[in-house]
């Protein structure tokens, strides 16, 4: 994916690319339509019952009295669920209260939600005192023990009919909605697509509804069927008291009368257990509806849960080939990546994010390794780290330092390793902080997971990282929220050289920061590596910054190494047609220069072509690029590069072939 | 700027006095919206009920003017909040002698007591069940068996506690059905005592636990993953720590803040709830005693529990809130969020 495409993404509402009668659509949830069949199930029963069965049964004396179902001894068939003390028919009495519980959930829930998305829109776009005002009020009526106001409500106003305890119950079904359509409106109006459409425009109204409901449906929808649930649970609550309508019917009536006639002791099963089982019917429906909507919504849980299942259904993970070929070892090299290969098994297919990537860095040397975002580079960042996230996999290939392969080793091995031979700075240094626990314990973690050593010296060690990198030594005590994003960053490089390790990576290491600290973070990686010796791997995107801090430079299109060359040959004669794009590109004060990058199409990661992953955007391109891919071969003095222009005998190679 | 600070807990204050004002406010208004006063409805239910009371006029008059009602409606309202502030609530209307507030304070510590443990229970055991779902190292086993947990999550307290009776008081005869102990124990602190109770408190805690700790886990398996995720969560892992060490200090510290948030907040509904819990068993706690005294048309002793049960709430949310800047340092910098 290139940068525009990244970009255009962002700007076009995610939901909108979701087709409802697609086989791949979120909403085919199976616990959500499980939960809809269930429900509908009920309504089913309650609407057409009155079709098959004589309601006017349901009304005192219709039948003798205290009959048990048709299968017990007893009997009667024309009374099939049994008839309780005052001889009405329990199948008819079922039949009259299911529709009439669900009615006033249903009822309860969707006036509350009204309500709620009312007041939350004001909240959320309106903001200011309107926000103060809804916010306060609805914080403090949620923790109003709802059922307890109802009671006294109940108590008082005598309900006649469904529809006048709905209301009563969506007095205290709005806060939830409330709270959620306005912290939704707060997320949503910071994203892209909905600052585009503002940018563009577009009356908040539209806004409101074309960019930002479909994006909060299936909260909404989940708040609904919890809501309704709740409202349900409510009016069953009030009945279950008594305190309901008691001339209408309904699931909660049906309880009460049973409890106060004794029928637990009395052993008449058959009244109070019916209508018990069809409200925990009708509550496992939703919750499954309200869960299931909740994975949709949120593509994590959708996703760990399909990892995992991906996971069991595999067996264990398979075990990782390791490469037969070891392409020139080095001497004197901290670390070696030896074809490397790292997929992302995503639903639509496999990813193929790192395709056989080799290289070694030096004792001592920094490597740059560089590419445009979704190259790769981040990928095997996290490879040689071995954390590769689900649902992506090492399939093949090695990493070693000092001759151990990490991707071989498991558990407490390879945390033995970790930090102490092999360390990271982190992309992200602002949320790289543990944000609950200050600096003196993050970093003593690292140092007390490896090293057996007393407090005192844990906490002179910290104060002497923390000088190295120029941070005041009142920074340990503090939490990170207080530290800036730069000191964050130095932050995390004292904590990467607290073991004095043989590697580190350093991941973008200064991409969220502004010029002025990436040049402070910068020579703090210099000046450490200088005193250090350490071997470090800095991956960036930033041209410019690399040339000034990396030995050698590795880079990278496409999941491949295309070129890695001391950084002197490779920004004064880069030899890959990609290199030569990204080096024209860097910008000058003295000329102004056309950025020629985004020329051209990447081709699907899915499904690279045969021969060259390049072919679509270079300038150069022939025949065998096209039908094979070139390899990385050193063509001058330890300057590589994979591709065809610098094989002499590509004509004849051709030729070969087709012969 | 960490802990408490003076504005934090100001704030808070006042959202706890907004709290019980809301709360109170309600239970004032509503009587006075419905057709109707009180007085007269229960005069009329009483004339109901003995056929002919005599001179009912003169007795609503005189009630309405022993409860202050012939008062103008702002005037009740402050002498409501006198009241409120100095828990009076007068007389029982349905035992006599005794003060409203002396049977709410009876029946308060057995429904502290039960709600206490059932919710010190059921989120405990929710959040570890929910953290250990949303962890990918959790063994394999455990993943399989976690989620039978969540069985009974959809079922309303207090129909499963209607079920538990019947099965395990009725017809396995293994516990005690209702109440808070038996007629035949001496009420005290000795061991017989406290064996009883605690015997009569294990089906209503168990119906309450086994119903809501999916709940919790729920939540928490979400906000697990979404820890999972996080850049200090990868970075945790690289840096060799032990996988417990991860799991607690960096996983379960962080996922558990918007988790406590949820308990203060639904802390109201568990109230709520218990209410039903305390009916199905008759425990004579608050909810049941507000039961009672709805059913017997109990207007003081309703006020009386309603505006505790309030109060309790509020108060608890209140605490909750006080304890959560030393759980989460961020807390007075990011006030606006929640």
């Amino acid at each position: 994916m290139t940068v525009g495409q990244r970009a255009a993404d962002e700007t076009t509402t995610p939901a909108r690319g979701w087709g409802l009668n697609t086989w791949d659509s979120p909403w085919l949830n199976f616990k959500f339509l499980l939960g809809v069949a269930i429900v509908g199930l009920i309504l089913l029963f309650g609407l057409l019952g009155p079709l098959f069965w004589d309601t006017d049964l349901a009304y005192t004396g219709a039948g003798p009295l205290n009959k048990p179902p048709v299968w017990q001894e007893g009997g009667l068939p024309e009374h099939p669920l049994g008839t309780e003390s005052n001889g009405r028919d329990m199948l008819a009495q079922l039949i009259l209260a299911t529709p009439s519980s669900l009615k006033v959930g249903f009822l309860a829930a969707i006036i509350g939600m009204g309500i709620g998305m009312v007041l939350g829109s004001v909240a959320g776009y309106v903001g200011g005192w309107w926000d103060h005002v809804i916010r306060t009020l609805s914080d403090s009526a949620v923790t109003i023990p709802a059922l307890v106001v109802l009671v006294v409500i109940a108590s008082y106003v005598q309900m006649t009919d469904t529809t006048a305890m709905a209301l009563i119950l969506a007095a205290f079904a709005w806060p939830g909605p409330t709270r959620l359509v306005r912290s939704q409106i707060l997320t949503l109006r910071e994203r892209s697509y909905v600052r585009m459409a503002h940018l563009s425009g577009a009356p908040a109204l539209e806004i409101m509804f074309v960019e930002m409901l479909p994006n909060m449906l299936p909260w909404l929808a989940a708040s609904l069927t919890g809501g309704i649930s709740v409202a349900i649970l409510g009016a069953t609550g009030l009945e279950v008291l008594g305190l309901g309508p008691t001339r209408v019917p309904s699931l909660g009536l049906i309880i009460n009368q049973a409890t106060t006639n004794a029928a637990l002791v009395r052993g008449l099963v058959w009244w109070w257990l019916p209508p018990i089982i069809i409200l925990m019917v009708i509550f496992v429906g939703f919750f499954l509806m309200t869960i299931g909507l909740d994975e949709i919504a949120n593509p994590r849980i959708r996703q760990f849960s399909s990892t995992r299942r991906e996971r069991t259904a595999a067996g264990e993970l398979p075990a990782v080939e390791h490469a037969g070929l070891r392409g020139g070892e080095e001497e004197d090299a901290a670390l070696e990546v030896d074809d490397l290969h790292v997929h992302y098994f995503t639903p639509r297919g496999e990813v193929i994010a790192a395709n056989g990537v080799n290289f070694s860095v030096r004792k001592g040397e920094i490597l740059g390794l560089v590419g445009e975002s979704g190259c790769g580079k981040t990928t095997v960042a996290m490879a040689i780290l071995q954390v590769v996230q689900a649902p992506g996999r090492i399939v093949q290939g090695e990493v070693r330092i000092e001759d151990q392969d990490l991707v071989s080793l498991s558990g407490k091995e390879l945390r033995e390793v970790r930090w102490r031979d092999l360390a990271l700075v982190p992309q992200g240094a602002m949320n790289s902080l543990n944000p609950v626990t200050p600096i003196r314990e993050q970093m003593a973690d690292a140092i007390l997971a490896h090293e057996n050593v007393g407090r005192l010296e844990v906490e002179a060690r910290i104060l002497g990282l923390l000088n190295d990198v120029g941070l005041p030594e009142r920074v340990i005590e503090i939490y990170p929220h207080e530290l800036s994003g730069g000191m964050k960053q130095r932050d995390c490089i004292a904590m990467a050289i607290a073991l004095n390790p043989q590697v580190i990576i350093a991941d973008e290491p200064t991409s969220a920061l502004d010029v002025v600290v990436q040049r402070v973070v910068a020579q703090t990686l210099l000046e450490v590596k200088e005193r250090l010796g350490v071997s470090m791997v800095m991956i960036g995107h930033d041209m410019g910054l690399q040339a000034q801090l990396v030995d050698r430079i590795a880079v990278m299109y496409a999941g491949n190494l295309v070129e890695v060359a001391p950084v002197g040959s490779a920004f004064s004669e880069p030899l890959h047609p990609y290199t030569q794009l990204l080096i024209e590109s860097i910008p000058s004060i003295k000329e102004r220069k056309p950025l020629n990058v985004t020329e051209g199409l990447t081709h699907d990661l899915r499904n690279p072509p045969p021969g060259c992953i390049f072919q679509f955007r270079c300038q150069h391109v022939e025949q065998i690029c096209r039908e094979r891919r070139p390899e990385l071969v050193e063509r001058e003095d330890d300057h590589l590069v994979a591709c065809w222009l610098y094989e002499p005998e590509r004509h004849s190679l051709i030729e070969l072939e087709e012969a | 700027m960490r802990g408490l600070t003076k504005e934090y807990v100001l704030q808070r204050f006042l959202m706890y006095l907004l709290t019980i004002w809301l709360g109170s406010t309600l239970i004032f208004v509503i009587p006075r919206l419905a057709p109707g006063d009180p007085v007269s409805e229960m005069v009329g239910r009483l004339s109901l009920d003995a056929g002919y009371i005599e001179n009912a006029d003169k007795l609503i008059e005189s009630w309405k003017a022993r409860f202050g009602l012939d008062a103008p409606i702002h005037v009740q309202y402050f002498r409501y909040w006198g009241n409120v502030f100095r828990l009076n609530f007068g007389y029982s209307l349905s035992h006599f002698p005794t003060e409203a507030w002396t049977m709410v304070s009876d029946a308060l510590p057995w429904s502290l007591g039960l709600l206490t443990v059932a919710t010190v229970l059921s989120f405990s055991i929710g959040v570890t069940i929910g953290s250990l779902m949303g962890w990918r190292r959790t063994p394999r086993w455990l993943q399989l068996i976690l989620p039978s947990s969540l069985t009974f999550t959809a079922i309303p307290y207090f129909m499963f506690g209607i079920m538990l009776i019947y099965l395990v008081a009725f017809e396995l005869d293994w516990l005690p059905a209702t109440g808070a102990y038996s007629r035949r124990v001496d009420p005290g602190w000795n061991l017989p005592f406290i064996k009883n109770v605690l015997t009569h408190a294990i089906l209503p805690v168990v119906s309450i636990v086994l119903t809501s700790m999916g709940g919790w886990a729920l939540g928490m398996r979400g906000l697990m993953i979404s820890v999972n995720n996080e850049d200090y969560f990868l970075l945790a892992q690289v840096k060799g720590l032990s996988p417990s060490r991860i799991f607690f200090r960096y996983g379960v510290r962080n996922a558990i803040l918007p988790a406590l948030t949820a308990l203060a907040l639904g802390l109201g509904g568990l109230i709520s709830g218990s209410i039903l819990v305390e009916f199905i068993f008759a425990y004579p706690g608050t909810g049941y005693t507000l039961y009672q005294a709805i059913i017997s048309q109990d207007y003081t002793v309703t006020q009386a529990i309603a505006n505790l049960i309030i109060l309790v709430t509020a108060t608890s949310v209140f605490l909750l809130d006080l304890l959560y800047p030393f759980i989460d340092p961020r807390i007075t910098y990011k006030r606006n969020m929640r």
